[in-house]
């Protein structure tokens, strides 16, 4: 009894403060911050891509009406699309075996993968930027093996971008992948395979579908990432094949051209918030559904 | 059975040699550039014809690479202090508060995290090259802190969930001032979200290296965007060398990180 006249209390006490904008009160700092330097700077951003040079859409219309800008579209969804795909057909087996083996090792393996993965992205491009080099090791290499005469073009181009991009890509999609999987009960793959299933029948029938929804909402994160990629692009892809994020830099950086850099911040803002909300929507691992 | 690891059969194989290519793919690079940053060649060829320690000794002469580590050292404490501060007290207002869009604020914190950091880069320089901030320490810092402060609210968020009310409502009762009990209940209750928050607002300030490209000048640098100005003229291994550095001290955090965690569990 006394109890529950306590918590009453408690409740009642929590009601008072919560009426005076309590809970509220601790948002502000972190409300205040978003709304000045987030909100508002991207909807300025956005005005002046419709304002500038001059009040109208021209900014939009020579963005997606010339070829030159619509191959960086190109570029940027065939970089995103191709590194999305190769992450998962690696990452799914991978995931799958961390998921299963013994912790001992599979410790080691996550170990590994958290160092790449914490290091400094600089550093790893750095590092494909040596390696891939025409005189690097990986071409070195396939000739000392006789399997090439001449050095192969693995950097300056979208090569090199995809396989930079999958390197930072793939703990992305191993992590999030190992815990869909460790979290399918093995009874119902016991179960499948006492009922006559085949080993082949087992993965494409059950385990597969199972893991469908974490792979769908890992292969789209991938893919919303790589949109917006920013630094490997511009180091491993050499100035001939830009993408998206580079064209935003380039306009406001050496061409000083706010109106054009909004524009295409804009384009990159909708499809990225556009994915998030799908996302969202049909795959939140947060709303069981 | 495909969720047994001792009855994979052949399957075992396939999945075990899968995974030790994906591993060395991962971990070559990193021995590579340590390897190569005590090689002799300029070119960065491998196997290098000689050892040396030149490129570290080209990178401790230098002191402008000193300097710009000291800057990010100092922008990335600042930024982890303020994350870890404002991170709580919204992590806080998310967990207790009962309002009408909560659900909205709490993706409107997170969503400086998902965006392309260059479109947020280049709205931010905007509005500080017209308030006159540009390329100040101030600029650098609230950059930081809006990709930081995601990480604080979904470290201290997720401990907060897991963490009993009635402790702290206990702690009133017996006399605590709701921010004693706060300060001496709450927080080193969840003291493993906080530190997660901070490990991770300072390493989202520390190997920034987009926002920073935009928020710098030429005498503000910080480590990333020396080595992004250097990078794009060459790859000297002087690089190398400040990588390997970069690399240690990444071990070195891990290294903090799995004993913290093991502290934490006896």
């Amino acid at each position: 009894m006394a109890m529950t006249a306590t918590a009453e209390g408690m409740r009642r006490k929590r009601a008072f403060v919560g009426a005076r904008g309590g809970s509220f009160g601790y948002l502000l700092p972190a409300l205040v911050l978003v709304v000045i330097f987030f909100i508002v700077p991207v909807l300025m951003l956005l005005m002046r891509s419709v304002l500038e040079p001059e009040p109208g859409l021209q900014n939009y219309k020579a963005l997606l009406g010339s070829t030159t800008y619509l191959r960086i579209f190109l570029n940027t969804f065939l970089v995103a699309g191709v590194v999305t795909i190769i992450s998962i057909v690696i990452g799914y087996p991978v995931a799958w075996l961390l998921a299963i083996m013994p912790e001992k090792w599979s410790r080691l393996v996550l170990a590994i993968i958290i160092l790449s993965m914490w290091t400094n992205l600089l550093t790893r491009t750095y590092a494909w930027m040596v390696l891939l080099q025409r005189t690097g090791v990986i071409n070195k290499t396939l000739m000392g093996l006789g399997l090439i005469d001449q050095p192969l073009p693995l950097v300056n181009n979208l090569v090199g971008v995809t396989i930079g991009m999958t390197y930072i890509m793939l703990p992305f999609v191993i992590l999030p992948l190992m815990g869909v999987i460790r979290a399918i009960d093995p009874a119902i793959l016991r179960a499948a395979a006492l009922c006559g299933a085949t080993s082949m029948q087992c993965f494409t029938r059950v385990l597969l579908p199972l893991s469908l929804p974490g792979i769908a909402a890992g292969a789209l994160m991938v893919f919303v990432m790589s949109l917006g990629y920013f630094v490997t692009p511009a180091l491993l892809g050499g100035t001939s094949n830009m993408m998206l994020a580079e064209l935003v830099a380039q306009f406001v950086q050496s061409l000083v051209n706010w109106g054009m850099g909004g524009a295409a911040a804009f384009v990159l803002l909708v499809v990225t918030l556009t994915l998030y909300a799908v996302q969202l929507r049909y795959f939140n691992p947060n709303k069981a559904r | 059975m495909l969720l047994d690891f001792d009855k994979l059969g052949v399957l075992r194989g396939f999945l075990v040699g899968l995974t030790m290519l994906v591993c060395l793919f991962l971990i070559l690079p990193i021995v590579f550039i340590a390897a190569l940053s005590f090689g002799s060649s300029q070119w960065l060829i491998f196997p290098p014809p000689s050892w040396t320690f030149k490129w570290y000794e080209e990178l401790f002469a230098d002191s402008r690479w000193f300097y710009s580590a000291l800057t990010s050292l100092k922008i990335a404490a600042i930024v982890t202090v303020f994350s870890v501060i404002i991170g709580f007290l919204a992590a806080l207002g998310l967990n207790r508060g009962r309002f009408l869009g909560r659900d909205i604020l709490r993706a409107l914190f997170l969503t400086p995290m998902i965006l392309p950091v260059v479109v947020l880069a280049v709205a931010l320089y905007a509005v500080f090259l017209r308030l006159g901030l540009a390329g100040t320490t101030f600029a650098f810092v609230i950059a930081h802190l809006l990709i930081a402060l995601p990480f604080s609210i979904i470290s201290i968020g997720n401990a907060l969930e897991g963490f009993d009310r009635s402790i702290e409502d206990a702690a009133i009762l017996c006399g605590a001032n709701p921010w004693e009990a706060r300060l001496r209940v709450t927080v080193p209750a969840i003291s493993h979200g906080i530190f997660g928050a901070a490990v991770f607002s300072f390493l989202a300030s520390w190997d920034e290296v987009v926002l920073a490209i935009f928020m710098a000048s030429p005498t503000l640098q910080t480590l990333p965007v020396k080595i992004w100005s250097t990078l794009r003229q060459d790859l000297t291994p002087v690089i190398a060398a400040a990588s390997t550095l970069l690399i240690a001290f990444t071990i070195l955090l891990m290294v903090l990180a799995a004993l913290f965690r093991k502290g934490k569990k006896s």
